[in-house]
């Protein structure tokens, strides 16, 4: 348990460090996050507890960002003059990127891994 | 002060410990949580959408400043990084539908994430927004944490992108169906990976609860924009 947590701490640190090194504007627990992987294919083996940790984790995400949300308490003339804008931009930017990521997905699959096509074909789903 | 014992005083001065805040954090977060359960984990009943605004009543409430309830909580937001840096494994899990699709993958995945930044950012400068805004918005697509950390990195408002993120989980995951239906996409991998690159987490909630092919690449989209909208953005950042 403990070296899943020092596993998980000690890549954040590294990312920090190279974040501030290079002055990369990428966080450091991005970079932490690509450092694990380069670990985790550098040494091969089974990693139940590590599983475990970043899945409870992952699965307590929501409860994480609770108090940076509550910050938005100082941002009230901000969500007064912009929040209209807001709202637009970010509705228009999930619907465009979810059907232009789609329509790409769908002509590479044809155009380069055409054995792939219909290898999971869909029945109609069933809209809710 | 009366020296120790029950006091009103020792009571009132409870209030300002990061015991209580963060008690009462925890409280009101679980108590919105099953609500949210309750119904099925609709994207409307997501316990942070209401447990913020009932936090910042309690807040308003007692006088206490944000910069203190901030200090108390920090144990729950430093969390986050050791989080983020625990998406690694499950993208390494997925290495083996990675390789087998890494063109499909990579092409829609860029092109996902530059459309929903340029989107964004281009249509909210329509509305004057200064550069703090638009760098709030420019990594909405990404998982919340990642979106605060990109935020607070290009000068944004790490609360404002947090927001916005739970805003654009609610649209995706409320109108994929619906609107990859109308568009006649009838391949579970490029629904599920569409919905994760644009809707992160409730993305990939929604796309289990319709196919479990769809719930992974879901999640593979999800995980993978983290590192690409980053990685676009810190490029924009040197560029400026």
């Amino acid at each position: 348990m403990l070296s899943a947590i020092f596993l998980l701490l000690a890549c954040q640190l590294a990312g920090e460090v190279l974040h501030r090194l290079t002055g990369l504007a990428l966080p450091g627990s991005v970079i932490g996050m690509v450092l694990l992987i380069g670990w985790l294919a550098l040494v091969r083996r089974e990693r139940p507890t590590l599983s475990a940790v970043s899945a409870w984790l992952t699965a307590h995400l929501s409860i994480m960002f609770v108090p940076a949300a509550v910050g938005l308490m100082n941002e009230g003339p901000a969500l007064e003059r912009y929040g209209l804008g807001l709202a637009v931009a970010t509705a228009v930017s999930t619907l465009v990127t979810i059907l232009v990521t789609a329509a790409v997905f769908r002509w590479a699959l044809h155009r380069f891994t055409p054995g792939e096509v219909g290898r999971r074909p869909v029945a109609a789903e069933p809209t809710s | 002060m009366s020296g120790g014992g029950a006091s009103p005083d020792g009571l009132s001065a409870l209030v300002a410990t990061p015991l209580f805040w963060l008690a009462l954090t925890v409280g009101v977060f679980e108590a919105f949580d099953i609500l949210s359960r309750k119904s099925g984990r609709h994207p409307l009943c997501h316990p942070v959408l209401w447990t913020t605004p009932v936090l910042i009543g309690l807040l308003w409430a007692t006088g206490t400043d944000y910069a203190a309830y901030k200090a108390d909580t920090f144990l729950l937001s430093f969390l986050l990084g050791p989080s983020v840096v625990g998406l690694a494994v499950p993208i390494w899990a997925q290495r083996e539908r990675i390789t087998r699709l890494a063109v499909p993958i990579a092409l829609s995945l860029t092109a996902g994430a530059i459309t929903s930044i340029a989107c964004a950012v281009g249509i909210l400068s329509l509305f004057g927004a200064p550069r703090a805004i638009l760098a709030s918005i420019a990594p909405r697509a990404t998982t919340t944490p990642v979106a605060m950390a990109i935020a607070d990195q290009l000068g944004g408002i790490p609360a404002l992108a947090a927001v916005i993120v739970l805003f654009a989980g609610c649209v995706g995951s409320m109108s994929a169906t619906p609107l990859l239906n109308a568009f006649r996409f009838d391949d579970y991998r490029s629904r599920g990976f569409a919905l994760g690159v644009s809707a992160h987490g409730f993305g990939a909630a929604r796309a289990f609860q319709v196919n479990d092919t769809a719930g992974a690449f879901a999640s593979l989209g999800m995980a993978l924009n983290a590192v690409m909208t980053a990685l676009l953005l810190s490029l924009v950042a040197i560029a400026l």
